[in-house]
């Protein structure tokens, strides 16, 4: 019983930073279609502005901050560079567009900066527990817990209290509708890009401070934890992709500490079949918004 | 199988074999002039060239994006190399290899036919799901799939170390266990680009373009897309296969990663912007981004220097950089993506183009069809219909009738369930309640294309033709379904039927690029051309001008006559109707309010007061 | 106040309008009537900008709008109200009229949303029930209120009694007398002719993509080929 409470504390942990990852690629297939092979490049991004400001002497305290500014602006750039011109082109094209675009971005990581691994030290306290009856639980899950349900809340009181997040989620529904209503495509498709960048910044300082280095191709594996969350809440749909999040995050802790220890590696590819199955049998049912309008 | 033996067999054949000595040819002549450093470089593009075919022939014909084909290519590698191993190597690099594996020895053939049967099975299990999930061109869902199992795969080969090697150790072969003469290569290219293009003309594949065009039509055509898309993965992953046992066979060594995205990217980029939709497209995309890439890598490790000519590479320098390969490659998906989806060739195939010089010869317009007389009578019936959706009852017991020869007109204002009946009867949405029937057939609940190879066949209020297909292949793909499903029927020439419809000066054109009438004229002898008992056409003047809408009138009626087929037409415009009708149904509020001749409906004080409103005029 | 001339807009290589010609002046309820297919959505669809017209031009308020996109549309003054509604089935009441207010200042949309509560007390009962939830005749008056939370000029309403049971049919009537007495002007594409060209101060009859017959209401109403006209006679 405290062994599954335990699981369940660290896949919450896990679980959170693939929420918001698995939130922003959300965001953006709702009012694009567009799945975002590249949403794990803005960590890949920020994460070598990090290993640079550190080289000049930062602290966490600064490099945080930095980190989001970094994921939104470059969330902005790849949309204005590159998504922008693919708007309304079919689901083929987006989808090679994005697959595109992400080895793209961490070729010329390659180019510019270099193809080894860029350490930058961890905070102190990431490896540090504490212990509440017979758990042991990680300061690290603990922040990262209450920063994503920060987030969440306020993400939230976005979606229903502004009128961007009105627009926004207008948008997601029906996008030539929203527009008749005077939403502005161009406002309210950047709107999401900058948000899906917010929310990446976030969660790549949690997993940039685990990590603890960045390397060009360290995207594609926060990239693969969003996409399986975000297709795991069904495609488009902002709850399912936080939830989605949470059951990924629970599911790998679980399955590694009692699948045999030959198949406990296997866990993503666990996961990914099991969504290729819920596809299989549930594709109406998982894409919620395979139907809606696109720009 | 092919509807022109010359065209779809002959010519692809002969086209394929000079496409391959061209490419072969090219491989050489660079290897010629530089020597052997390039030997490796054309081995591996030539390697490629069977994958990238090996994809094409899915993607292509389908229109499903597939991410999984490398995934594939992974199994068949390891069920390759696991077999041609021989066993002394694999006591040194699998000694725990399962299945008493460790101790088969096979020879690489046999071995590659082992892969084969591995990697179909997969396939087939995979082809079940994405049926399973309706892939269809362009979905998402399907592409998932295919992207899981290029995960899983990666996964499976990662850690079963015991059957792979895992990521550190691989697979590898013996010393001078590699393949030492470039002789399979070539037969392997030789033979995938003739099975891609031969596929691509045949039957099957040319059923799995109309589904790719349209999926709608195709099932409305009795088109069954899932069996074609099938067809068309099994023989790509043969394809896939053979490529991939080359690939580990070639290199000698097998490490997860050489089946991975890496992998996925190189292929997807030369397949896109050659063009998708062409195998001569691919066999370009893999000559173009194999040289670009051999460029970039160049450029990028040692400058500007190449074929001897050295320029000063310090101002380029920003540029000239390690990761240049892989730049290249994103930015050539990326830009295409933008700039042109459909890549370099779009749809052009190299023999097609050499059959219209070469092969067809001077044309002479068909003789007319003559009106058939004495096809099948055969009854159509729809009895007491009720369709419901949520509270909002579309039907409430229509019915109607209609015999073959006849011409039996359905009409009612907006919303009166006009188009609900066309679903009913062309089995899009199953009736609550009442019965349908051919021949006293019931057909309740069959799917479309079942339908349609029982002999009823619809055109779309909102055309639907298959676009980037000829004129002539969209009444040949019809054809080819009548052939199988229809006999007994007299079967019209399709050439004759492409005159008859006043087409045949633009047979070879694409029907995306005709004018609207010559669309509707093209639709309707497509529907003929399956030799149907009924044709339903679902508004077939809507947009047209009123003088246009007149002569559609005879062109209908004696499209029917030439295939001795019943109409059922449904359209708004009363003056159409009655001119072509020899009955007519009225329909308001999911009922028929009246039924007879022409003057009877026109006549009628019910029907002007459905199409005026629920009052009266004064 | 809205004069469209020589309009003609296509789907790929279909001409679904033809050189249409209509005009509606300040305070005026026009009707727009015709058979399925005659291009009344796709007029009114060129008009609001979600379709590009081919040639033609568009000149609402004394400013050439030919082919804007449908948010520049709206903020000219022209609102929509589309075939089917297209509510937003996901979100309440209130966010629906919030987003059909979307481009007036806050305080602004909280009068606007004052008097539509007053306008449509339907709606004002179920503020926070998510539109889904409406019956057709509830989600069409939330769809036409949304459309009046932008304080168009013109009101474009297409169908707007499509589907709904005679009762809400009149309740539809009604509601376009009251914004007529408001002296709101309102371009309405309608199936039920007769009671449209009851409710109209002009109307034109549309077939086979283009503008046919035009007159007043009254006129229309004596016309006795106007049956044949509407059904292809």
């Amino acid at each position: 019983m405290t062994g599954l409470l335990q699981n369940l504390i660290d896949g919450l942990g896990r679980g959170s930073i693939y929420a918001l990852l698995a939130l922003g690629i959300a965001v953006i297939f709702g009012v694009m279609h567009l799945l975002n092979f590249a949403h794990g490049e803005l960590i890949t991004v920020s994460g070598y502005a990090s290993f640079a400001v550190f080289q000049s002497g930062w602290t966490w305290y600064l490099v945080a901050p930095l980190i989001i500014v970094v994921s939104v602006l470059a969330s902005l750039l790849i949309e204005r560079v590159a998504f922008s011109r693919v708007r309304g082109a079919s689901d083929f094209t987006l989808l090679l567009t994005s697959f595109g675009v992400h080895f793209l971005v961490s070729a010329m990581f390659v180019m510019y900066v270099s193809a080894s691994v860029k350490s930058f030290p961890r905070p102190g306290w990431v490896t540090d527990t504490y212990s509440v009856g017979s758990l042991s639980i990680e300061v690290f899950d603990t922040v990262v817990i209450l920063v994503t349900l920060v987030t969440l809340i306020a993400t939230a009181a976005l979606l229903q209290r502004t009128m961007f997040g009105l627009s926004l989620r207008a948008a997601a529904a029906d996008f030539d509708t929203a527009r008749l209503m005077g939403v502005r495509s161009d406002s309210v498709i950047r709107g999401a890009f900058a948000l899906s960048g917010l929310l990446a910044g976030i969660a790549g300082i949690f997993w940039l401070m685990r990590a603890g280095s960045t390397t060009p191709t360290g995207g594609i594996d926060p990239m693969l934890k969003g996409v399986l969350a975000a297709l795991i809440g069904g495609l488009g749909s902002l709850r399912g992709a936080v939830l989605g999040g949470l059951a990924l995050g629970m599911a790998e802790v679980l399955l590694r500490s009692r699948l045999p220890a030959g198949v406990a590696p296997l866990t993503e590819g666990v996961v990914f079949a099991l969504i290729a199955l819920l596809f299989i049998f549930r594709p109406q049912g998982l894409i919620t918004v395979a139907h809606a309008e696109r720009v | 199988m092919f509807p022109d033996l010359r065209r779809d067999l002959a010519f692809p054949v002969v086209g394929s074999l000079i496409m391959f000595a061209i490419l072969v040819g090219g491989g050489l002549t660079y290897q010629a002039m530089l020597g052997g450093s390039a030997e490796r470089l054309v081995t591996s593009m030539l390697i490629d060239a069977v994958m990238v075919i090996g994809i094409q022939i899915y993607i292509g014909n389908t229109g499903v994006l597939s991410f999984g084909h490398i995934g594939f290519g992974a199994i068949a590698g390891y069920a390759f190399a696991v077999f041609a191993i021989t066993p002394a190597q694999k006591a040194r690099v699998l000694p725990n290899a399962p299945f008493g594996l460790a101790d088969v020895a096979a020879s690489p053939l046999t071995a590659v036919l082992v892969a084969l049967v591995v990697t179909l099975v997969v396939a087939a299990i995979v082809g079940i799901g994405l049926a399973r999930s309706g892939a269809e061109s362009g979905s998402v869902s399907a592409t998932v799939i295919t992207l899981a199992l290029l995960f899983v795969t990666h996964e499976v080969a990662t850690n079963w170390t015991e059957l792979t090697g895992g990521n550190r150790v691989g697979l590898s072969f013996g010393i001078g266990d590699t393949l030492d003469s470039r002789l399979p290569i070539y037969a392997a290219l030789a033979a995938a680009v003739v099975i891609g293009r031969v596929f691509a003309q045949s039957r099957s594949g040319r059923l799995a373009k109309a589904a790719r065009e349209d999926n709608l039509a195709a099932r409305a055509m009795g088109v069954n897309p899932l069996v074609q898309q099938m067809v068309a993965l099994l023989i790509s992953v043969a394809v896939v296969t053979v490529a991939a046992s080359l690939r580990v066979y070639e290199t000698g060594t097998l490490l997860p990663n050489q089946f991975f995205f890496q992998y996925t990217l190189l292929t997807l980029v030369m397949l896109i912007v050659g063009g998708r939709n062409s195998v001569t497209g691919a066999l370009l995309g893999v000559a173009v981004i194999a040289a670009g890439r051999e460029l970039a890598r160049r450029l990028g490790s040692d400058g500007f220097e190449f074929f001897g000519i050295g320029l000063d590479g310090a101002p380029l320098d920003w540029i000239f950089r390690e990761g240049l390969p892989t730049v290249f490659l994103g930015l050539s998906m990326v830009v295409f993506m933008i700039v042109r989806p459909v890549g370099l060739v779009d749809d052009w195939e190299f023999d097609t183009w050499l059959f219209e010089r070469l092969g067809r010869g001077a044309e002479q317009e068909p003789a007319p069809l003559s009106e058939v007389d004495d096809a099948p009578d055969a009854q159509l019936v729809a009895a007491d219909i009720d369709v419901r959706f949520g509270g909002f009852q579309a039907l409430d017991g229509a019915s109607i009738e209609a015999a073959s020869g006849e011409i039996v007109g359905i009409i009612g204002p907006n919303g009166a369930g006009k188009t609900t009946l066309v679903n009913v009867i062309t089995g899009l949405v199953e009736p609550t309640a009442g019965t349908f029937s051919i021949d006293g057939h019931h057909l309740n609940g069959v799917p479309a294309f079942r339908l349609a190879r029982t002999g009823l066949v619809r055109t779309f209020q909102n055309l639907r033709l298959f676009g980037s297909l000829t004129v002539r292949e969209n009444v040949e793909t019809a054809a080819l379904i009548a052939r199988e499903h229809r006999v007994g029927r007299v079967l019209p020439n399709t050439d004759a039927l492409v005159a008859e419809a006043g087409l045949w000066d633009q047979r070879n054109r694409r029907a995306r690029e005709l004018d609207y009438g010559n669309s509707r004229r093209l639709e309707l002898a497509r529907a003929a051309a399956l030799a149907p008992s009924f044709m339903l056409l679902d508004e077939p003047t809507s947009g047209m001008s009123d003088t246009e809408s007149i002569t559609m009138i005879e062109q209908v009626r004696h499209m029917a006559a030439t295939v001795g087929a019943g109409v059922i037409v449904i359209d708004h415009d009363l003056n159409f109707i009655t001119g072509i009708s020899d009955r007519i149904y009225v329909l308001d509020q999911g009922r028929v309010i009246a039924h007879g001749t022409p003057a009877e409906v026109q006549a009628d004080e019910r029907v002007r007061a459905a199409y005026l409103g629920t009052a009266a005029i004064p | 106040m809205l004069e469209v001339s020589g309009l003609t807009t296509r789907y790929g290589n279909i001409s679904a309008l033809r050189d249409a010609n209509v005009s509606v002046g300040a305070g005026e309820v026009v009707g727009l009537i015709g058979p399925n297919g005659a291009g009344k959505t796709t007029l009114l669809g060129s008009i609001a900008g979600l379709l590009r017209p081919a040639s033609g031009s568009v000149v609402f308020d004394g400013n050439d709008v030919t082919g804007a996109p449908p948010e520049v549309m709206l903020r000219s003054g022209l609102a929509l109200v589309p075939e089917h509604r297209r509510i937003f089935t996901d979100m309440t009441v209130q966010e629906n009229l919030k987003i059909g207010g979307v481009t007036r200042s806050a305080d602004e949309r909280a009068e606007l949303l004052d008097e539509m509560a007053l306008l449509f007390p339907v709606l004002r009962d179920k503020w926070d029930t998510p539109a889904g939830f409406l019956s057709g005749g509830e989600a069409q008056q939330l769809a036409i209120a949304r459309a009046l939370m932008s304080k168009p000029k013109l009101l474009m309403m297409d169908e707007p009694t499509l589907g709904l049971a005679p009762v809400l049919v009149d309740a539809i009537f009604e509601l376009i007398d009251t914004l007529r007495s408001e002296g709101r002007t309102i371009l309405v594409v309608e199936q039920n002719a007769t009671r449209m060209l009851g409710a109209a101060d002009r109307a034109y009859v549309m077939r086979s993509g283009e503008v046919v017959v035009t007159g007043t209401g009254a006129e229309l109403r004596e016309r006795s080929d106007l049956f044949d006209t509407f059904v292809g006679g």
